[in-house]
C-alpha cells in the first residue's frame, strides 16, 4: 500500500475525478465524512487530505509517498521532490494585480506587495531588480489594495472574477499553475513497483485511455 | 541539534563501529581532519555553491574560516600535498561530523551530521568503482536492514554527453539537468522536442527509467553520441560485475539521477532505506577534485549519514520488539 497526500480545497474535486478515471475510487460517504485518512476500495492506496501547503511537507519527509498538489504550492515550498506528471487540473495563473495599473511604472518609491506567495513574489520582483516590501497574508489578498495595505498583490487567478469584483486589474503574469503529481525520492526507488503503477494509471487516465 | 542518550548513543556507536570495521577489513586507513579550516579549502574542493552552505567566520586576523562542510575536500588536499609521494592507491575512511546551513532536501535538514565515508584515490576504472560499491553494500548488509534498502547507480557522463550533443549553454544545461533530476517528463519532452523532433518522447521517458540491465538497452535505443554510449558501456560492465557477485537485488540503475554537484565525473551512487524520506548516503567518482589541489588523479568514494541511519535502524528495532 502506498500513501498519497491530496491538497484539500480548490483541487480536491478535480483530483478525485481524475483518480476515478484512473480506476481508483473512494467511497463517497467516506469522502464526505470528516475523516482525513481514507483507503480506496481495493486497499492499494491510502489517501491523506491535508492543506495544500502541507502536501510537499508530507511527501518530502516520506510520510506520504506521492502527492497531488498545485504547482503554485510547489514553487512556494521549494521542496526537493520528483514531478513526473502534469495533471492538467485546476489550471490557473499566478499574476501581479493592482487597483491602479500605472503604479508599476510611476516609480513612486518602494512598492508594497500583499500575497500568500512570498517566495514567488520575492523571486519575481528580485529578478526584475524592483525593490518591494512583501506583506505576507493567508487569504482574501484582494482586499489589501482597496484598504491601502498594499499597492500590488500576487495571487492565483482562475476566471478573474474575484479580481474584477474587487476593482483590480492584472498588470503582469508570473507563471501558470496546474495540479502536479509529486513523488518522494526514496519511495520512487524503494516502492518502485507500486509508485510506477500509480503513475501509469494516472498517465493513462490523462491520455484518455491511451498509453504514453 | 540532536542529543543521543544511553541506548540511542550505543546504537549510534554500534553502527559507526560496523562501518569502520568494514572499512578496516578492506584496508582503508582512518583519517582525522580538522573541524575548522580555511574556507578556501572547501570552496576549491566542493565548488562555491556547496561550500557556501558551510558556517563561515573570521579569526582575529580577518582570515575566513569554515566549520568543515565535508571531509572529502580535506582528504583530496592531503593526497595532493602531504602524501604526494606515497604509493597509490590511497584508501582512507572517516567518521566525522560535518556542518551545513542550508538543506538540499528539507527532510535531511540537520546543521550537524556525522558522515561515515571513504575515499579511494589514485586508481580509476571499473575495479575501483566496484570496490566502493561493494563496500557500501557490505556496510548496509551489516545493519540488519533486511531487504529494505537500495543502492542506485548512474554515470554522469551519460548526461554530459547529451548536453554536449545538444550544444547547450550553461543555463540550458542546468535546466535540462533539473528536468531530468525531478523527472518532469512532459516539460522534458517540450525541452528536447526542438532538438529531437522524432524521438523526443522516448528520450523524455528515459528520465523515469529505473531498474536493472534492461534500462541500459532502452537508453541505447535513443542515445547515439559516443560520450554517452561509452558511459552506458561502463555502467553495463559494472552491472555485469554486480550480477556476478549476486548483488543485483540490492542495486538499481537510475538514469534520472543527475546530482547537482558538478564535481562528479563518472559513477554516481545514492543510498535509500525504507523509513528515511531522503537518501541516507551518496557518492561517486570525482576525478577532477585532486587536480584543484595540484595533482590530478582518479578518485572515488561515498558517505553514509550516520544520524539518518541511526534513526531508521532504531525505529526498525522498536517496531520489531
Amino acid at each position: 500500500m502506498i500513501t498519497i497526500a491530496i491538497a484539500k480545497g480548490r483541487m480536491q474535486d478535480d483530483a478525485l475525478a481524475l483518480l476515478a478515471r484512473a480506476g481508483i475510487r473512494l467511497r463517497e460517504e467516506e469522502v464526505n465524512s470528516r475523516r482525513l485518512a481514507l483507503t480506496d476500495e481495493t486497499g492499494d492506496y491510502r489517501f491523506l487530505f491535508v492543506k495544500p501547503g502541507d502536501v510537499p511537507v508530507y511527501v518530502e519527509h516520506g510520510i506520504a509517498d506521492c502527492g497531488l498538489v498545485g504547482r503554485d504550492v510547489l514553487l512556494e515550498s521549494e521542496a526537493d521532490l520528483l514531478l513526473p506528471l502534469d495533471l492538467g487540473i485546476a489550471r490557473c495563473r499566478i499574476v501581479v494585480a493592482a487597483a491602479d495599473p500605472e503604479v508599476m511604472t510611476r516609480g513612486a518609491g518602494m512598492l508594497r506587495v500583499a500575497t500568500k506567495y512570498s517566495q514567488i513574489a520575492a523571486a519575481h520582483f528580485g529578478a526584475r531588480g524592483m525593490p518591494v516590501e512583501i506583506i505576507k497574508l493567508s487569504g482574501s489578498v484582494e482586499l489589501a489594495p482597496a484598504l491601502g495595505l498594499a499597492d500590488l498583490i500576487v495571487d492565483l487567478v482562475q476566471s478573474g472574477r474575484t479580481l474584477r469584483e474587487n476593482g483590480l486589474t492584472v498588470v503582469d503574469e508570473i507563471t501558470e499553475s496546474t495540479g502536479r503529481l509529486v513523488v518522494n525520492r526514496a519511495s520512487y526507488q524503494l516502492k518502485a513497483q507500486a509508485v510506477g503503477q500509480f503513475v501509469s494509471a494516472l498517465r493513462l487516465a490523462l491520455n484518455g485511455g491511451e498509453a504514453a | 541539534m540532536r542529543y543521543y542518550i544511553g541506548a540511542e548513543a550505543r546504537l549510534r556507536r554500534r553502527i559507526e563501529d560496523a562501518a569502520m570495521s568494514v572499512f578496516e577489513t578492506w584496508s582503508y586507513e582512518e583519517v582525522i581532519t580538522p573541524s575548522v579550516d580555511y574556507y578556501d579549502l572547501f570552496e576549491q574542493g566542493m565548488g562555491q555553491t556547496e561550500a557556501q552552505r558551510g558556517f563561515r567566520f573570521t579569526d582575529n586576523d580577518g582570515r575566513l574560516l569554515a566549520l568543515r562542510p565535508d571531509v572529502t575536500s580535506s582528504v583530496a588536499r592531503i593526497a595532493a600535498t602531504l602524501l604526494v609521494d606515497r604509493p597509490r592507491p590511497l584508501r582512507f575512511c572517516y567518521a566525522a561530523p560535518v556542518f551545513r546551513q542550508q538543506p538540499q532536501s528539507h527532510a535531511e535538514w540537520r546543521r550537524e551530521n556525522t558522515q561515515l565515508g571513504c575515499e579511494l584515490i589514485g586508481v580509476g576504472g571499473k575495479p575501483a568503482d566496484l570496490e566502493v560499491l561493494r563496500l557500501a553494500a557490505e556496510i548496509l548488509r551489516r545493519l540488519d536492514l533486511g531487504s529494505s534498502y537500495c543502492l542506485t547507480i548512474n554515470n554522469v557522463e551519460i548526461f554530459n554527453g547529451l548536453a554536449a550533443e545538444l550544444d547547450l549553454d550553461t543555463p540550458a544545461r542546468e535546466q535540462l539537468r533539473r528536468l531530468i533530476d525531478t523527472r518532469e517528463t512532459a516539460e522534458l519532452h517540450r525541452f528536447v522536442r526542438e532538438f529531437r523532433p522524432h524521438d523526443g518522447r522516448a528520450f523524455a521517458q528515459l528520465a523515469q527509467l529505473t531498474g536493472k540491465r534492461d534500462v541500459l538497452q532502452a537508453a541505447r535505443d535513443v542515445i547515439q553520441n559516443a560520450r554517452s554510449l561509452a558511459a552506458l558501456n561502463a555502467l553495463e560492465e559494472l552491472w555485469t560485475e554486480i550480477e556476478s557477485l549476486g548483488l543485483e537485488n540490492e542495486f538499481e540503475i537510475d538514469l534520472g539521477d543527475v546530482p547537482s554537484l558538478d564535481y562528479y565525473t563518472g559513477l554516481t551512487l545514492k543510498v535509500f532505506v525504507h523509513g528515511a524520506g531522503a537518501n541516507v548516503g551518496r557518492g561517486g567518482r570525482y576525478d577532477g577534485l585532486t587536480g584543484n589541489f595540484g595533482r590530478a588523479e582518479p578518485a572515488v568514494g561515498f558517505v553514509l549519514n550516520l544520524d539518518a541511519l541511526t534513526e531508521v535502524v532504531g525505529r526498525r528495532m522498536a517496531q520489531q520488539s
